[in-house]
C-alpha cells in the first residue's frame, strides 16, 4: 500500500472506470489496476460501494413490474392461433 | 468475477421439417419466459402500462413471425430485446399517446444541471438511505432520463447486458453506448442522491 501511487490523476481516472469495472468490461490488467487503487484509496472505495448499492436498488425496483395476465394470454393466443399461416 | 453472460438456451436444434405447430410450441417454451422482463423494459421505454403492453405485444408478434430465421443456440434474449427496441423506436415513438415532456427534448441546461453534482453523490456511510428509498423514487428518476440514456441504463443495470450486446440491441456503436451509460447513470445517481437529501433520508446538516 505504501508504494501505491496516489494522486488526483489516479482518482479521476478511477472514477471514470468504476462503471466499466462494475460492468466487467475492463481487461484483466485494467481491472487489477482499479482493484489495487480501491484497496489503497478510501474515497474511491467509498464511491465504488455506493455504486454497487445503487445498482442493487435500481435492479430491485425495476424488476418489480410483472406483465399483466391479460397480456400473456393475448400473446399466447396470437401465436397459437396463427400457427397455420406463419410467414 | 465473470462477465454477466446469459445462460445458453437449451434448445433442441429444430428438424428441417419443423411444423408450424412445433414452431409455435418451441416459441412458447423459449420466448414466452422473457415476457416479464420485456414488459419491464417496455414500461421504462414508454413510461405507461397501456403503451408498454402494446409494444410488447407487437414485438412478440414480430418475433414469432421471424422465429424460423432465428438461429438456435444464439442469444435469444438479446434478439428479443432488439426486436422490442426496434418496435419501440420505429412504431411507437411515431404514435405516442402522451406528449413526452422529458424525453429527447431535455434542455441543455437541465442536462448540465443533472450532471453537475458528480462530486456530491452519496457516501457509503449514507447507503442505508437507499434501503428507505421508495421504489417510485427510482422509477421516477429513471423516467426523467432522456429516452436513449434510460434504455442504455436499463439494459446494463437491470438486465446486465454487455456493452457489445447493448450496442447491437440499440443499433449504435459501442462508444455511443458507453457515453449514454455514463451520462445516464450519472444523472440517475445524482437524482437519487438529491432525492435522499431532499426527503431527509440522509442528514447533511452537520456538513460544511
Amino acid at each position: 500500500m505504501s508504494e501505491h501511487r496516489h494522486d488526483l490523476h489516479d482518482c479521476s481516472s478511477v472514477i471514470e472506470q468504476v462503471y466499466a469495472f462494475h460492468d466487467h468490461e475492463l481487461s484483466a490488467e485494467e481491472a487489477d489496476e482499479i482493484r489495487e487503487h480501491l484497496m489503497a484509496c478510501e474515497p474511491c472505495l467509498d464511491r465504488f460501494q455506493v455504486e454497487e448499492a445503487m445498482r442493487m436498488l435500481i435492479r430491485r425496483c425495476c424488476r418489480e413490474d410483472l406483465a399483466p395476465d391479460g397480456l400473456r394470454v393475448r400473446i399466447q393466443a396470437s401465436f397459437t392461433s396463427t400457427e397455420a399461416e406463419t410467414e | 468475477m465473470n462477465l454477466p453472460t446469459l445462460p445458453d438456451q437449451e434448445v433442441a436444434v429444430p428438424a428441417f421439417s419443423e411444423t408450424d405447430a412445433e414452431l409455435s410450441a418451441r416459441f412458447e417454451v423459449e420466448a414466452l419466459p422473457f415476457l416479464d422482463q420485456l414488459y419491464g423494459a417496455a414500461l421504462r421505454m414508454t413510461r405507461n402500462p397501456a403503451d408498454a403492453e402494446d409494444v410488447v405485444q407487437e414485438a412478440y408478434a414480430k418475433a414469432f413471425a421471424s422465429f424460423r430465421q432465428f438461429t438456435p443456440g444464439t442469444n435469444l434474449k438479446a434478439w428479443l430485446y432488439r426486436i422490442l427496441t426496434n418496435t419501440f423506436i420505429n412504431s411507437y415513438r411515431k404514435r405516442q399517446r402522451q406528449p413526452q415532456t422529458s424525453g429527447q427534448e431535455v434542455e441543455d441546461w437541465q442536462l448540465a444541471r443533472a450532471e453537475s453534482h458528480t462530486s456530491d453523490g452519496l457516501r457509503s456511510a449514507e447507503m442505508e438511505a437507499l434501503d428507505r428509498m421508495p421504489h417510485s423514487a427510482v422509477t421516477e428518476a429513471m423516467n426523467a432520463l432522456p429516452a436513449d440514456f434510460r434504455l442504455a441504463v436499463y439494459l446494463a443495470d437491470v438486465e446486465g447486458f454487455s456493452y457489445k450486446e447493448i450496442a447491437e440491441i440499440m443499433g449504435t456503436p459501442i462508444g455511443t453506448v458507453m457515453s449514454r451509460l455514463n451520462r445516464g447513470r450519472t444523472q440517475l445517481r445524482n437524482r437519487l442522491a438529491d432525492f435522499a437529501v431532499e426527503q431527509g433520508l440522509i442528514d447533511r446538516s452537520r456538513d460544511e
